[in-house]
């Protein structure tokens, strides 16, 4: 029986109900999970909001933002001309120097502010919860109090988790959570000397019920549709997934329109033009409905240490199709037995190919995933685990 | 505070966030200004006279301005006397604009103090606009006051590990495993920045011959990408590669994993050529690990009266002192039977030899008459190299008396500038002497691994 005692602080580098972005999400989600099991949680993030230009947006101080302790400290938002350049060395797969990976690190964002009431506070905390690893707030938040530092590490298979910077962060800290089996093989395969670490999974929240007519209704959507939410960026796999439907489109005919939520600029092919709708940034319930409503929904992304989003579409009963360059994504859709995988632009094809010839068998195929979802990700038996490493790994103060 | 920051990784940043977090729990309301981006709340290239001025903008709006000091912050590298002029000219009115300075000197050439050029007047007129200067050895306090002609009130010695809080809260056990160590290993640690002056290829060769559970982990990254640097660790790694047992882990550390290797280990080696302090010592009295170390710079003030540091004044007792820390003492290695007169001249002779070389930290012949006269031909073909001997700075004298006194300002003056040269003429004999051995041993390949 957990005895709860010590605050939780929870420090994202941007926090706050509109922010899209999993880690984020899921980071406000567990605040408010562990506060209502009778935590004294607190959040310690930025003025920030924005993860591309890192402006100062919000006031700094302490405030309760919508029943939870938000202190907020200012970011300088950095962006040394140096930095871009180091940043496609890194993405290019070059050895960059510790030296050059430092001047990386430091060049972009930081919060001066955050770092040093750390310093003066951190003691103050039982444990400090940090996502995700590559940002400055985590990696040079996380070493001034490491005993007390837990990741939620948000690991993908990409340039940056092999940087030779992190390698303290990943062994040093009093525990890594994991959201999948394939993140924490990952994390293996790049740091050998892991510090204590666990998969925990990660919560989804259960829809009450849904209303997906009303949701074609109120956004004028008609025929079958593939859904994406998320950001709308090159590094999620969005603007390629979109040149390939518009190729498959070109040879034989896509029966669906895409519909589209979330942030950033959606820019369609010209072939696409006008079958692309953007819904924006929808509250919850209609996100829901958005799942139930969609043929299915489409997971470009190789980068993805969980993906909250097909668990959502599984709850609402829609197929998922995937790319298979993700492991854990893969792993998910091979586990649930509700999703398929693609390759290449003609599996992707075939996917699709599929959902249109044969979309009673494809909602069938859907049907596992709810169940998959339910039996191990259901927020309560993520805090339960959570829970429970948070008090294997720190000490009360 | 002026100074290198975290999360960049450097000894001075990790002095300097360690004073700041101390001053800021004392209720001091505590900036930081570091030459590039880092958790510091400013940054601001401070390379050059313009650099210097730009500080002296900045300086007034504090109470109290402290500058953790090393001349390549303000220096440009490699600066000329006129250069150094105006940077100190430059930061002497930032200095002077400012209502306390205090300065925390790491590293510092005294040189630049000495007679009447404008370069030396700029530089003495630059302490004199600082209130309190701090070093950290009684030695480098004398000198400091010699060279730049500042009041000695106004110099100040802290003990180096003063602020010093851990980074980590595991223990023994835990820290191995996290470091894939075995529980039962006995650790001997070498840690920091892997540069020539830091002397680790010295711990690697005193560790050979020591058989397990004990092993070696030199850990640490290179500081700079200098070429030099960067050879140097590439020989390091050789020559470890070659040392059962022993191992460099070339990588970053982070503060926190510097402590956990530190809590790991059973014994820290630090076989520095040139060090001021040493910043290794304090952490590891911070968590009561021995310390065997070598008699250079301050060391021996640093650690009076740190029972767990044990000064070593060459590699043969640096060697002592390793293998005695493991349990097996020299005398132990001489302890066996000595051939008997029955066996001949050449039996006591080769087991001269094969006693000799394991000392000195060569190959050790397992008894056997092939490996024997195996060690013996190798030391034959090295001998003349190791006739030459080392090369030691001549002692100074004991006791009181002008002469006496006169050498060991002479020493003090000159000994920056000589020890390189004699560490490095010591080093390419040592080379020398491996090269050959290596060739002798070229065509008996059974020699190398069976040692």
């Amino acid at each position: 029986m957990s005895e709860r005692r010590g605050r939780i602080g929870f420090v994202p580098a941007r926090y706050g109900d509109k922010i899209v972005g999993g880690a984020e999400i899921v980071l406000r989600q567990m605040a408010f999970g562990l506060q209502e099991r009778g935590w004294d949680v607190e959040v310690l993030t930025t003025t920030a909001l924005d993860h591309h230009g890192w402006a100062n947006e919000l006031p700094a101080g302490v405030a309760d933002e919508g029943g939870m302790r938000v202190h907020r400290f200012t970011v300088d938002p950095g962006g040394s001309p140096e930095r871009a350049e180091l940043e496609a060395r890194i993405l290019r797969g070059e050895r960059l120097t510790i030296t050059e990976q430092q001047r990386w690190m430091n060049g972009g964002m930081r919060s001066p502010e955050l770092y040093h009431y750390l310093l003066d506070h951190a003691d103050d905390y039982r444990a400090l919860v940090f996502t995700p690893y590559p940002f400055w707030v985590t990696y040079a938040c996380s070493q001034v109090a490491p005993s007390r530092s837990v990741l939620w590490t948000c690991l993908h298979d990409e340039p940056y988790a092999y940087l030779e910077l992190f390698q303290p962060v990943f062994s040093g800290v009093a525990g890594l959570l994991f959201q999948s089996g394939p993140e924490q093989d990952l994390a293996e395969r790049v740091a050998p000397s892991l510090a204590p670490h666990a998969v925990v999974g990660c919560g989804v929240e259960v829809p009450d019920h849904y209303d997906p007519e009303g949701f074609r209704e109120r956004y004028g959507i008609e025929g079958p549709f593939l859904l994406y939410a998320g950001r709308r960026e090159g590094g999620k796999g969005w603007d390629d997934l979109l040149a390939a439907l518009a190729r498959i489109d070109e040879r034989r005919g896509l029966p669906f329109s895409v519909v589209t939520m979330g942030a950033g600029e959606v820019r369609p092919p010209e072939r696409l033009r006008g079958r692309v709708i953007d819904v924006g940034f929808l509250p919850d319930d209609e996100r829901d409905n958005a799942f139930a409503a969609a043929t299915a929904y489409v997971q470009p992304s190789r980068f993805e240490a969980f993906s909250r989003t097909i668990m959502e579409a599984w709850l609402a009963g829609t197929p998922v199709i995937a790319n298979a360059g993700s492991e854990v994504v893969a792993w998910h859709c091979e586990r649930s037995g509700a999703g398929l995988t693609y390759d290449d632009e003609y599996e992707l094809e075939q996917c699709l190919a599929f959902l249109a010839d044969a979309p009673e068998q494809a909602a069938a195929m859907a049907v596992s995933g709810r169940a998959y979802v339910l039996d191990n990700y259901r927020w309560d038996l993520v805090l339960d685990r959570v829970e429970e490493r948070i008090e294997q790994w720190t000490v009360a103060p | 505070m002026v100074s290198p920051y975290p999360p960049l990784r450097d000894g001075i940043a990790a002095y300097a966030l360690q004073s700041v977090r101390a001053l800021r729990a004392e209720g001091h309301d505590v900036e930081v200004l570091s030459p590039g981006p880092s958790a510091a709340h400013h940054h601001l290239d401070l390379v050059g006279p313009r650099g210097a001025l730009a500080l002296a903008k900045r300086v007034r709006g504090y109470d109290r301005l402290v500058v953790q000091f090393h001349p390549d912050f303000f220096y440009p590298i490699g600066a000329s006397p006129t250069q150094r002029a105006a940077v100190s000219a430059a930061l002497a009115a930032a200095f002077r604009l400012a209502p306390h300075v205090e300065v925390v000197v790491h590293e510092i050439d005294y040189r630049h103090g000495a007679g009447a050029s404008p370069a030396a007047l700029a530089a003495r007129a630059l302490w004199q606009q600082v209130d309190r200067v701090t070093v950290h050895s009684e030695s480098e306090r004398t000198a400091f006051v010699d060279a730049f002609g500042v009041r000695p009130d106004r110099v100040h010695v802290t003990e180096h590990g003063a602020a010093f809080v851990p980074h980590t809260h595991l223990d023994r056990a835990a820290a191995r495993r996290s470091l894939g160590i075995d529980q039962d290993a006995f650790v001997f640690l070498s840690i920091g920045f892997v540069q020539p002056h830091k002397g680790y290829d010295r711990a690697v060769r005193a560790f050979q011959g020591l058989p397990a559970p004990a092993r070696l982990d030199v850990v640490g990254s290179v500081r700079v990408e200098e070429p030099q640097f960067v050879a140097y660790a590439e020989e390091l790694a050789e020559l470890a590669a070659d040392v059962p047992g022993a191992t460099l882990h070339l990588g970053f550390v982070s503060d926190e994993l510097f402590d956990r290797w530190l809590i790991a280990s059973d014994v820290v080696v630090l076989p520095y050529r040139e060090i001021w302090s040493s910043g290794v010592v304090e952490r590891a009295r911070l968590f009561e690990r021995p310390v065997i170390a070598t008699r250079v710079g301050a060391l021996a003030e640093q650690t009076a009266g740190m029972p767990d540091v044990r000064l070593v004044s060459s590699d043969a007792e640096l060697r002592d002192a390793m293998w005695e820390a493991a349990g097996h003492p020299r005398h132990g290695l001489d302890a066996g039977p000595w051939p008997s007169a029955d066996e001949g001249r050449a039996a006591i002779q080769a087991a001269v030899v094969e006693r000799a070389a394991a000392m000195r930290g060569g190959p050790v012949a397992s008894g056997t008459a092939t490996d024997a006269t195996t060690v013996r031909d190798r030391a034959r073909a090295t001998a003349p190299l190791r006739r030459v001997g080392e090369v030691h700075l001549p002692d100074p004298g004991h006791g009181r008396g002008m002469r006496v006194l006169a050498r060991k300002v002479v020493r003090r003056l000159t000994g920056w500038q000589l020890q390189p040269v004699v560490d490095h003429v010591n080093a390419l004999t040592r080379a020398t002497a491996e090269a050959v051995d290596r060739t002798t041993s070229g065509g008996e390949g059974s020699t190398r691994t069976g040692r």
